[in-house]
């Protein structure tokens, strides 16, 4: 346990996080310095959840950091938080050198196994408001349902790969998937 | 009112946020959002709704390695001095193409030139602007290449803005992408040193301040499909001069 933050020293307020990344836009060295001081470890977990390899990681956080730093003008706090912006570009990349991999590996086939990544009782105690409406909505879906998206969203896998690790037709697959998506999201604005 | 087409755009979005489409759907939605700010909110909104999912991942500190390189990458520490051979220098790669840039932009004029001087000059009425530009740059913003559509001639310059490097075993591929419309393959193009290509006329007719130019990776010779089969390396809006 060496290499994992317990998660609450690093959980600053959102605002404080948004306004690191307000600054960083601004150029600020000292800011971009706080950020990735505040953020980091939790990006590199879901990078590492996805990709594996600690090297290709480093590579993948390396860019999104950079990138954050370019491209931070474009984060804009009224459509979502600095966590989620990195977040999401963290797992766009992740998913991008996924797919690059796929194209060159073509064929071999090794479908990593599939962990139940149900929350631990620790990190379901500490999870934001947001967290706990997704999780009682997501409760709603099938499970098999439920377990289709939550192993979406840690691996990256598409579509295909889904239906092979799940064991059922890529158009039920793709049914589950989409159909859950919707009602997510009627849930999430009720 | 939702309209089918509007639930269809909807629907991408929350699949790309999830993450389950393949590379050709991605880059497709990529370049979609790229001119529409309206699906980049709806967008927006699914990564937002999901995000929250990722509380459930354990934190791990990355090595303080990353941190050094970062800031190495971003020019705020100076790089380790190392020998360099003048070939692997950035600078000279940039000294070069900004030199290759010069000279194509001096062929461009020399063209506009003979073309103005030329007598009684066809005019063609149904192109706005006589040149289209469009800085072709990755994801993080850095510009890789620059195009410049000579679109009276039907020519198309690519020059390279920085050094790009591609596996020896892979290809660049340009594509044009007009709005709402499947990529069209414009050719295989050498990602390091100036190329032109002439475009035949049905590929003009499609050049608009709407359309972006992409570059994905390839297998040697392009594309075996016809549509881009690897990841999209860099994108660029078009735009009039």
């Amino acid at each position: 346990m060496t290499d994992t933050y317990s998660g609450d020293i690093e959980r600053l307020p959102r605002e404080r996080i948004d306004e690191m990344l307000t600054n960083v836009a601004k150029g600020d060295e000292q800011a971009f310095a706080e950020l990735y001081r505040a953020t980091s470890a939790r990006v590199f977990g879901v990078i590492v959840r996805m990709i594996r390899d600690r090297g290709e990681a480093e590579d993948l956080l390396q860019e999104v950091f950079a990138t954050a730093w370019r491209r931070a003008d474009t984060f804009d706090p009224a459509r979502g938080s600095a966590m989620t912006w990195l977040v999401a570009l963290g797992r766009n990349r992740t998913i991008d050198r996924m797919r690059q991999h796929r194209e060159e590996l073509l064929g071999e086939g090794d479908a990593p196994d599939i962990a139940d990544e149900a929350p631990t009782p620790a990190a379901a105690a500490e999870s934001s408001e947001e967290r706990r409406r997704l999780e009682s909505c997501l409760d709603r879906l099938e499970p098999q349902q439920k377990s289709a998206i939550r192993e979406a969203f840690f691996t990256g896998a598409t579509y295909n790969e889904l239906a092979q690790r799940l064991a059922v037709p890529l158009g039920t697959m793709k049914s589950w998937i989409r159909r859950s998506l919707m009602q997510l999201k009627t849930c999430l604005e009720q | 009112m939702n309209t089918p087409a509007r639930d269809d755009d909807d629907l991408r979005c929350a699949e790309y946020a999830l993450g389950v489409l393949d590379a050709h759907e991605r880059a497709a939605l990529e370049a979609d959002v790229s001119r529409d700010p309206a699906l980049r909110h709806t967008l927006d909104d699914w990564q937002r709704r999901l995000a929250p999912l990722a509380d459930d991942v354990r934190a791990i500190a990355p090595p303080p390695r990353v941190w050094t390189r970062i800031r190495r990458d971003l020019g705020f520490i100076a790089p380790q001095p190392k020998r360099e051979r003048w070939r692997d220098s950035l600078n000279v790669w940039r000294w070069l193409t900004i030199g290759a840039s010069v000279a194509a932009l001096v062929l461009l004029g020399v063209t506009f030139t003979l073309l103005r001087q030329a007598p009684q000059t066809p005019t063609t009425a149904a192109v706005s602007g006589e040149y289209m530009v469009a800085s072709i740059a990755r994801k993080d913003g850095v510009v890789h290449w620059t195009a410049t559509v000579d679109v009276r001639r039907a020519r198309m310059v690519v020059v390279p803005a920085s050094h790009v490097t591609i596996p020896a075993n892979r290809a660049t591929e340009l594509w044009l992408i007009p709005p709402n419309a499947k990529p069209i393959a414009l050719g295989v193009f050498p990602p390091d040193r100036p190329a032109t290509m002439t475009l035949p006329p049905e590929i003009v007719a499609q050049l608009s301040a709407q359309a972006v130019l992409a570059v994905s990776d390839e297998p040697p010779g392009g594309s075996p499909t016809g549509a881009p089969t690897g990841p999209v390396l860099a994108t660029g809006q078009m735009r009039s001069t």
